[in-house]
């Protein structure tokens, strides 16, 4: 039996060898890249002492710690609050850049003119391309109190005083989502579009000649067909729901006290720790605690989404 | 017929209004470059400034050198990379599309993992520079962004899965042909929008990389665009938040002015844009990125 | 299951194969590092070697190769070593040298800080104790600075930084446009403290309405840490801090004592009459470019002999101080900024003979301060240097950092004897007791993680006069909830035991 079984296996490596080379660089390449690596979670309970050198060294000789490093994200008084707009901000994010980037594709398989289409997504990719430093003396530009665009152009016009926005933390999780859809939204539009654009024109033919209206083409035919699509841009948000673009939240704001309570997330909270400490135990703890939560969140959405549906489930 | 388009003119009042949502700040940004210093500090940025300046540009001129040696970095680690990277993951999303290719559910969970999970960096500066040596050299800036991590397999897997028909694969094979003909002659040919789009990805995460050149480089020779440009502004933002005492000022003397590093921005946006165009025109058939697991 | 297992066997296999391979690695590094030691030590001068200093850098480094080669020929034959420069950005500073000293990398001079972790960097293990290098390599060192201040380093009774020579103490004032100060005819020696310059900020609100009386420079220095900052020393992050004239080691906390009340206080009163800008706390422009921009008419700082010509230059105008107080040396002066050996270096003994040669050599000195004489500067008549004519900027090194800055030439428009001036205003100043404490902030991390979070919500709001100072007791609550207490007691337990060894 096991004999046979053996033999099988070793005919199958045969016929397969040449797939076997090609998966060979980029699984060596994943494993340099992100599996060695992994050895160093270890670092997390550790205290680490640099007398020894190397990755090896790091690991073997320091000190084992348990838990301590991970107490600071779970024993003041702030873990709550950064937790809390961690998941706020990242569901939010995750909710509306995925419906909004389908409407603007959508929208934009609608437009007939070749030119004219290429033109509209060259444009809403463009803040995709620049870089969240930029992006936040973009905002101060708009924001700044005493000579920022709103304050000075746009308030006026209105009838308003102006605003004093960096020291005021309720107008936050507004700017930050609209700082974020702005930049993001072109990304997640093209990958909706490429998808769209792959919708076999039979099917809206046939629902045409069935008298199917504009509205319930998109809801019967375009969004169930790119429903796996939209499974799999959700769960990999989901497994990054606790990590959080840190340029986003510490650039834009440019790190300004009062904001904090709506503007702290766990990587600014980590960050700002480690400008004091410079504990690599500490941030690798926090790291492990954002990819355990993300793994764990994973593993549960796909559980359900395959429930529904086997086949839209990621593994 | 009519009923299966939308009002034209509806579509493109819309799509104008947003796409100038997304321009705008993109103008801001291009004015302050040519604005007087003076005048940005004292009233701001403004589409229409008081006083036009080219000193930023002249400045930038004057740093000829550095700078066109940080472009030729940029050009060459993000033609290498995304080549090379694209090269990687489609040879490996193409085994994991086949369906009959043995350990293909393990496989992909290891392609998955790297998703979730990673070791930090620590870790992973010291696998590259102790194990592999590559603390300042060109490949620091191009290797550990080749895959980052499995997400763009498995945009290429699924394409694979969904659009290349198997009895052409099947046929081929009956035919003598080995599997990298196979892959070479059939699968790449057929798979044009997804290489495109994932090359765009690659270009631009390439084109737009900061943190290796922070991590990895220390050399100013080795510095690319986005490497100076994101140095000049996290300085400045560094010396406004933190003690240097009586020295500050003299360290901020040090450092280029507002419209210089407005200018930065617009030289290393500039050349992406008009790369642009050639990758959208491969857009014209579809990616299915859904049935990741195919 | 088995089918399972062989393929998950198969994936750790290699990950494992891997890893011993790295392992194997990674120990050998580390006796070629004991092993060059040393070999070193044995055959001191007859090998060449190639030493690496890494530094803070701000600016340009065009012409770095260049300075560097001209270093090395000097170095070459004095000490049989080439240098190699490795400037660092300031913003990548603390990153950069975690990863430099995480890793093995030859490494043998490092500018370190009590702002930049020095004492868990000693207390890690990344840096070696100086004393008997400096004994026998580095002797010219000792006799350029104050003893107090070459002392004022130690950790448990060693040495592992040697302080550059600079402006070791500081004295606070106001720093204004001089052309407005003329033009109303502001009488500069009837300002006599802080409180005094109410008038002359009123004086500037209602006559030139353009212009902010009072911005900050940076949101470090902000308006009441000016006021504050010659009584208080923050004992390093001002997490417990310690009030200097009492002169009794107790470490209390800053934010509830009535030096800082006051200060605060002062802040708002100026902030509510309209003097301070309004975006203070959050503004991106420093105070430099606000000045020059001829939207602010001047800012509170730290300030040293010189500094008003210093910052004549970086404002575009002439400016002119009021100084309101004597010259303070805090704890953390001596350890602000120095030149350490790390575990890296692969000749330390060497390392050490360099360090000498920055402290002792006006060659190489003003090499690396000022770059290559002809090309980045120029020589007057009287002794003081200037750019060349049409010379582009090719060559920036902020010389505070390293060495001994006394032997650099002095630029135009700086006094010729600054050095000399320096030296009487450091020595005249009035030293903290507690200088050269350093806090080790690893037994408390958990609540240091978050009373920095505390102390970055509410810190520059209060002084800057933006926050009301009502809000002094919920931030003072926050404090306590973070944990406050807990590192008050952990500084006393050091700052004690600290002491205790000095005594000796």
């Amino acid at each position: 039996m096991r004999q046979s079984r053996l033999s099988e296996t070793f005919k199958k490596l045969k016929r397969y060898r040449a797939l076997f080379l090609m998966v060979l660089p980029g699984l060596a390449y994943l494993i340099v890249n992100n599996y060695l690596p992994m050895l160093g979670v270890v670092i997390a309970f550790k205290n680490i002492d640099y007398s020894h050198k190397g990755l090896f060294g790091l690991i073997y000789y320091s000190d084992w710690i348990g838990f301590k490093n991970f107490e600071y994200l779970f024993k003041t008084n702030d873990a709550l609050v950064i937790t809390r707009n961690t998941l706020l901000y990242n569901g939010g994010f995750i909710i509306l850049n995925t419906s909004i980037a389908i409407a603007l594709a959508i929208l934009l398989n609608e437009v007939r003119n070749r030119l004219a289409s290429r033109f509209y997504q060259s444009l809403v990719l463009l803040p995709y391309l620049i870089s969240m430093v930029i992006v936040g003396y973009l905002v101060l530009s708009m924001l700044n109190v005493e000579n920022g665009f709103v304050n000075k152009q746009i308030l006026p016009m209105l009838g308003m005083h102006p605003i004093s926005w960096y020291s005021e933390s309720k107008y936050w999780p507004y700017i930050l989502t609209i700082v974020n859809l702005w930049k993001n939204i072109g990304y997640f539009c093209i990958i909706y579009l490429a998808s769209i654009i792959g919708i076999d024109q039979e099917f809206y033919e046939a629902a045409t000649i069935d008298g199917a209206s504009k509205w319930q083409q998109i809801r019967s035919i375009t969004v169930p067909l790119i429903a796996p699509t939209i499974t799999v841009m959700t769960l990999l948000g989901i497994g990054r729901i606790f990590y959080s673009d840190f340029g986003l939240f510490y650039q834009v704001p440019l790190n300004s006290g009062p904001l904090q309570p709506t503007t702290d997330v766990i990587d600014t909270y980590v960050y700002r720790g480690l400008m004091t400490l410079g504990d690599i135990g500490m941030s690798s703890a926090a790291g492990l605690y954002q990819a355990l939560v993300g793994f764990i969140l994973v593993m549960i959405s796909n559980y359900v989404v395959a429930r529904r549906n086997r086949e839209q489930a990621l593994f | 017929m009519k009923n299966n388009q939308m009002n034209q003119t509806a579509v493109h009042i819309l799509l104008i209004l947003l796409s100038a949502a997304c321009l705008f700040p993109f103008l801001l940004l291009f004015m302050a470059s040519f604005t007087d210093e003076q005048s940005i500090v004292k009233d701001g940025y403004t589409l229409f400034p008081s006083r036009l300046s080219f000193a930023a540009y002249d400045y930038l001129w004057n740093q000829a050198s550095t700078m066109t040696r940080a472009y030729g970095i940029t050009i060459f680690i993000t033609a290498v990379g995304t080549f090379v990277g694209l090269l990687i993951s489609s040879l490996l999303a193409y085994p994991l599309s086949r369906k009959d290719m043995p350990v293909r559910g393990f496989l992909a969970f290891v392609v998955f993992f790297t998703l979730l999970f990673n070791g930090g960096l620590v870790p992973t500066y010291l696998v590259y520079t102790e194990l592999f040596h590559m603390k300042n050299s060109l490949l620091a800036l191009i290797v550990p962004g080749l895959l980052t991590n499995g997400f763009f397999v498995l945009l290429i897997r699924s394409f694979f899965s969904t659009s290349i028909p198997v009895p052409i694969i099947e046929s081929a094979y009956i035919d003598g042909a080995s599997e990298f003909k196979i892959f070479y002659r059939i699968v790449l040919p057929l798979s044009l929008p997804i290489l495109a789009t994932i090359g765009l990805m690659l270009t631009i995460s390439y084109w737009n990389d900061w943190f290796n050149g922070l991590i990895y480089i220390t050399e100013p020779k080795l510095f690319s665009i986005q490497n100076l440009l994101n140095r000049m502004l996290s300085n400045i933002q560094f010396l406004q938040q933190n003690s240097l005492g009586g020295n500050a000022s003299a360290a901020a003397a040090t450092i280029p002015m507002n419209s210089v590093r407005m200018a930065m921005a617009v030289i290393g946006i500039v050349p992406i844009v008009c790369i642009y165009p050639f990758f959208q025109k491969y857009f014209v058939k579809g990616l299915t990125i859904g049935a990741v697991k195919g | 299951m088995n089918k399972h297992f062989g393929k998950f066997g198969w994936g750790t296999g290699a990950i494992l194969a891997l890893s011993l391979a790295l392992s194997a690695c990674g120990g050998s590094n580390g006796s070629n590092a004991s092993a060059g030691t040393a070999g070193a030590a044995g055959s001191s001068a007859s090998k060449p070697v190639e030493l690496t200093m890494a530094y803070m850098n701000f600016g340009t480094t065009t012409d770095l190769q260049a300075v560097q080669d001209e270093i090395s020929k000097i170095t070459k034959e004095k000490i049989n070593a080439t240098v190699k420069l490795m400037p660092i950005d300031v913003a990548a500073w603390q990153q950069q040298v975690n990863l430099l000293l995480a890793g093995n990398e030859n490494l043998d001079l490092l500018v370190t800080s009590s702002f930049y972790n020095y004492s868990s960097q000693v207390a890690k293990n990344q840096l070696i104790p100086l004393d008997d290098l400096l004994a026998q390599y580095g002797t010219g060192i000792k006799d350029t600075m104050n003893e107090k201040i070459y002392n004022g380093t130690k950790i448990d009774g060693k040495i592992y930084g040697v302080p550059s020579v600079r402006d070791t103490a500081a004295d606070y004032g106001m720093l204004m446009r001089k052309d407005l100060v003329d033009k109303y005819g502001i009488d500069l020696n009837s300002l006599q403290s802080f409180e005094d310059l109410g008038s002359v900020f009123q004086t500037i609100k209602d006559k030139e309405p353009g212009i902010i009386p009072l911005v900050q420079n940076t949101t470090s220095q902000t308006v009441a840490s000016i006021m504050y900052n010659k009584d208080i020393d923050l004992l390093g992050d001002g997490l417990g801090a310690m009030l200097i004239n009492k002169n009794d080691l107790k470490v209390v906390n800053m934010f509830d004592t009535r030096e800082y009340k006051d200060a605060i206080a002062q802040a708002r009163k100026w902030y509510e009459t309209g003097y301070i800008m309004q975006d203070a706390a959050t503004t991106q422009e420093s105070g430099n470019s606000l000045v020059k921009a001829g939207k602010a008419f001047g800012y509170l700082s730290n300030m040293k002999p010189g500094f008003e010509q210093q910052d004549s230059k970086a404002d575009g105008r002439e400016m002119v101080a009021a100084r309101f107080t004597q010259p303070v040396t805090q704890s953390t002066s001596a350890n602000g900024f120095m030149l350490s050996i790390p575990r890296n270096s692969r000749n330390p003994e060497r390392a050490m003979q360099l360090m000498n040669l920055l402290y002792t050599d006006k060659d190489i000195v003003n090499l690396l301060d000022n770059g290559i004489e002809g090309k980045h500067y120029v020589k007057n008549a009287d002794g003081t240097i200037k750019m060349p004519d049409g010379a582009a900027q090719g060559y920036l090194f902020n010389q505070w950092e390293v060495g001994n800055n006394a032997l650099a030439g002095v630029w135009e428009g700086t006094p010729a004897d600054i050095w000399e001036q320096m030296k009487k205003f450091n020595d005249s100043a009035i030293f903290s007791k507690a200088l050269g404490f350093t806090f080790d902030a690893s037994p408390v991390k958990t609540e240091v993680a978050a009373a920095t979070n505390v102390l970055n919500q509410y810190k520059v709001g209060l002084e800057s006069g933006t926050l009301d100072p009502a809000l002094l007791t919920e931030f003072n609550g926050k404090m306590k909830a973070a944990g406050l207490d807990r590192i008050i007691a952990e500084k006393q337990k050091q700052l004690d035991a600290w002491a205790a060894a000095n005594a000796q």
